[in-house]
């Protein structure tokens, strides 16, 4: 399904990920866990294209992404469901036009009525019935983090990428959020890649885990080997301790 | 200390070369892709253009009809009052004020206006949209910012710009000429003798706003593009927006006033 | 329909009205805060420095196509009656007491006025200037102020330069473009031309600059939202910006001749 060889990248001269290799099963479900700035969100957007690696390739079914001009990437790009960090909901439209967005932008000769049915089936899937009409900034952040997945699950895209799909929510919204997306990976029997800072919830909905530390993969592998893992790095944060390399 | 100097000055100069060739470069790729992206219908909403144009329009509207009001008032008394203290003969001044302000300084006048109500206003949306990362939402839905947003932006100024432009000359003769009776006592039907406007001064006046029009939004678009993430990006990019597209606007207008002068006028 | 459409109207009126109520009492704190004159005086060079010496570039190529185009105005009557010696004094006048003032003030208020907007808005939305207070420097001493003064100098002094500049454009590019000679335009320049155009024009500079510096400290310290709001206020800012030069150029114009 994915994978990456090698992949090395600079910003400005800075080395943000380093000789990332990884390869991901169709259907499986990966976490990436690291400290701050580890380059997490970064290695995803260079998943989708949007930083261009310096050395190595990125293979998704087969294509390699690092090689192909920007309008054949925008026809990969819909195959990867996406929710933003920050959710990036546009702020130019109401929420179901913004569920209903990726679903237009690939069947742009899609029955309006269908559409729109489509997205608010959607909406009602993810506990927001009676929100469709709203503007993004008039839902709380809880809400608004379900519209960004509502949007990045329309298209029933084969990969799934969650950036931090529970930060900032309380426990009891995060489980939820959780249980909605593991719903959601059943149905549409979709890959998943989801970043998290809350490393307990995470290791409960994942397989397989990445822990990454300035750039480089110290971990990899079925999120069981990760307590017996002699990298202490790893065992630093994955039990939290103040002392360490860390 | 010479040396250190002279190594710092030169790598000062180098490095600020560098950076000039590669805004320039990004520049001339937006522009491009700006080009291209005409042509891409099927990837515009429908009725964007018009939206834009009347978002244009009416952030403009208003602001457009007081400074250039204000100024046709001024432009006409700094004249007149010259025109006193030599001849006294007040009567070409209403011909040849409606032919300068034509090919001369409606279009320079609203164009930089619009540099920076409609600049700066496209540079903070998509700055926003940077920032926020709706540009990187929009390109995973498979839609490109350029075409998406820039575009519709792109034809709907070319279009307002000119007919603001239009207004705007209507509206700065109009106050002109008031100006002049009030203050100076000139006779409405001397000041509105239109004789004197060529077909040149219409080609000039025209050619530049339609220049200054396409201008404003491929500058103002690409600062918005490459906001820097940050709380202080967006800022930024705004400012770059207005000060570069005014700039533009200058340098353009100043190259077609040469040019119409050696051939047409 | 009607009612809605006069309260968009009294909604607008209402904006305005805080709008300049806010810059009038921005304006009164000011001159508290000038009585007796202390102010950061390190804040006042940097500020002298940024929004000056750092201008200067802009100032001179503005100014330099500024003159060329007015020379190629006046050259239209050059071309048709062949009056060479209107050149100088046509181009001269009008980049004095008019064309210059205003192109400048709105190039500075582009350059200088929406960074300092920028700058006091990401300090707001950064919280910076809670910091500012809870270390009990008063902000207005130590960051208004000392920008106010500097935007009122430096736009005064780079009108100055910017004069010059564009009487050296007219005079080169009239030679090239028009075919006037450098004499030609120097004494049709120098017969017609007074000490008081020039000063009409500065006396200009220097309200414009104090106008440009209120309107982007007002929207700078007023801003709302993060990242996009601080946009939103650097927009808003150099519009007021130029409404006030404008509006004020006609009102300076009738009063000072």
């Amino acid at each position: 399904m994915l994978q990456l060889n090698d992949i090395t990248l600079k910003l400005d001269e800075n080395l943000i990920l380093d000789r990332i290799s990884l390869n991901i099963q169709p259907g499986s479900i990966w976490g990436i866990i690291g400290p701050p700035a580890s380059g997490k969100s970064v290695l995803v957007k260079t998943i989708c294209g949007f930083f261009k690696p310096q050395k190595g390739n990125i293979l998704f079914n087969g294509t390699d992404i690092c090689k192909i001009p920007e309008t054949k990437l925008l026809e990969i790009r819909k195959q990867i469901g996406m929710l933003f960090q920050n959710n990036a909901l546009f702020d130019f439209m109401n929420v179901w036009e913004n569920v209903a967005f990726p679903l237009r932008r690939s069947n742009p000769d899609i029955d309006p009525e269908l559409l729109r049915e489509k997205a608010w089936k959607r909406l009602k899937k993810v506990g927001l019935a009676g929100s469709e009409d709203k503007l993004c900034s008039e839902l709380s952040g809880g809400m608004q983090k379900r519209v960004g997945i509502a949007r990045a699950t329309i298209n029933k895209a084969p990969l799934n990428i969650y950036d931090e799909p529970t930060a900032g929510l309380d426990p009891v919204t995060t489980s939820k959020i959780y249980d909605l997306l593991l719903e959601i990976k059943r149905q549409n029997s979709s890959t998943v890649l989801a970043i998290s800072s809350d490393v307990e919830g995470l290791r409960n909905f994942v397989d397989n885990i990445i822990v990454l530390h300035e750039g480089k993969i110290r971990y990899s592998g079925p999120e069981k080997g990760l307590e017996t893992s002699t990298d202490p790095v790893v065992h630093q944060f994955v039990r939290g301790e103040e002392e360490g390399p860390l | 200390m010479m040396k250190q100097f002279l190594t710092n000055f030169f790598a000062a100069v180098g490095d600020k070369t560098i950076s000039v060739f590669t805004a320039a470069k990004t520049l001339l790729l937006v522009t491009l892709n700006i080009f291209r992206g005409i042509f891409h219908f099927k990837n515009r909403e429908k009725g964007e253009i018009l939206k834009q144009a009347y978002e244009i329009g009416n952030r403009s509207f208003l602001f457009v009809s007081v400074t250039l009001s204000a100024l046709g008032m001024v432009l006409v008394f700094q004249v007149c009052l010259q025109i006193n203290k030599i001849t006294g003969d007040q009567s070409q001044v209403g011909p040849e004020f409606i032919k300068g302000m034509i090919h001369a300084f409606v279009p320079i006048l609203t164009a930089m206006m619009l540099a920076t109500r409609v600049g700066a206003g496209i540079a903070a949306e998509i700055g926003s949209m940077k920032v926020t990362e709706q540009l990187d939402a929009l390109r995973m839905s498979g839609v490109d910012p350029i075409d998406y947003l820039i575009v519709p932006r792109f034809i709907a100024s070319i279009f307002m710009t000119f007919i603001l432009g239009i207004y705007a000359a209507l509206l700065v003769i109009l106050a002109g000429a008031f100006m002049a009776h009030h203050s100076f006592g000139v006779n409405y039907n001397v000041f509105f003798v239109f004789d004197k406007v060529t077909w040149g001064d219409l080609i000039i006046g025209s050619t530049k706003l339609l220049a200054h029009g396409s201008a404003i939004p491929v500058v103002s678009g690409y600062c918005g593009l490459t906001t820097k993430v940050g709380s202080e990006g967006v800022g930024v990019a705004t400012t770059r927006a207005v000060i570069n597209s005014s700039l533009a606007v200058i340098i353009l207008d100043f190259i077609i006033s040469a040019i119409g002068l050696m051939t047409i006028q | 329909m009607i009612s809605s459409f006069f309260a968009s109207i009294g909604e607008k009126f209402l904006v305005l009205s805080n709008i300049l109520g806010g810059i009038t009492y921005l304006f009164y704190q000011i001159t508290v805060a000038l009585i007796p004159p202390k102010f950061d005086l390190d804040e006042f060079w940097r500020n002298l420095y940024k929004m000056g010496v750092k201008s200067v570039p802009i100032i001179i190529l503005t100014a330099f196509f500024t003159g060329g185009i007015m020379v190629i105005q006046a050259s239209v009557f050059v071309k048709k009656f062949g009056a060479t010696s209107l050149v100088g004094w046509g181009a001269g006048y009008s980049v004095f007491r008019e064309v210059g003032p205003i192109l400048l003030g709105l190039m500075f208020s582009g350059r200088v006025g929406s960074n300092n907007t920028a700058e006091l808005a990401t300090m707001v939305v950064t919280e910076q200037i809670d910091g500012l207070k809870a270390l009990a420097i008063d902000p207005f001493r130590y960051l208004i102020v000392p920008r106010v003064l500097a935007m009122i100098i430096m736009l005064f002094l780079l009108t100055i330069i910017g004069t010059v500049v564009a009487i050296f454009g007219a005079a080169l590019f009239g030679k090239f473009i028009a075919g006037v000679s450098y004499a030609g335009f120097w004494t049709s320049f120098s017969q017609n031309l007074h000490l008081a155009d020039l000063i009409h024009g500065l006396i200009k500079a220097a309200i414009f600059g104090f106008i440009v510096s209120l309107n982007s400290c007002y929207f700078g310290i007023s801003v709302k939202g993060g990242a996009v709001g601080v946009g939103k206020a650097v927009n808003n800012s150099v519009v007021a910006s130029a409404l006030g030069i404008v509006i004020f150029d006609y009102i300076l114009t009738y009063n000072i001749t």
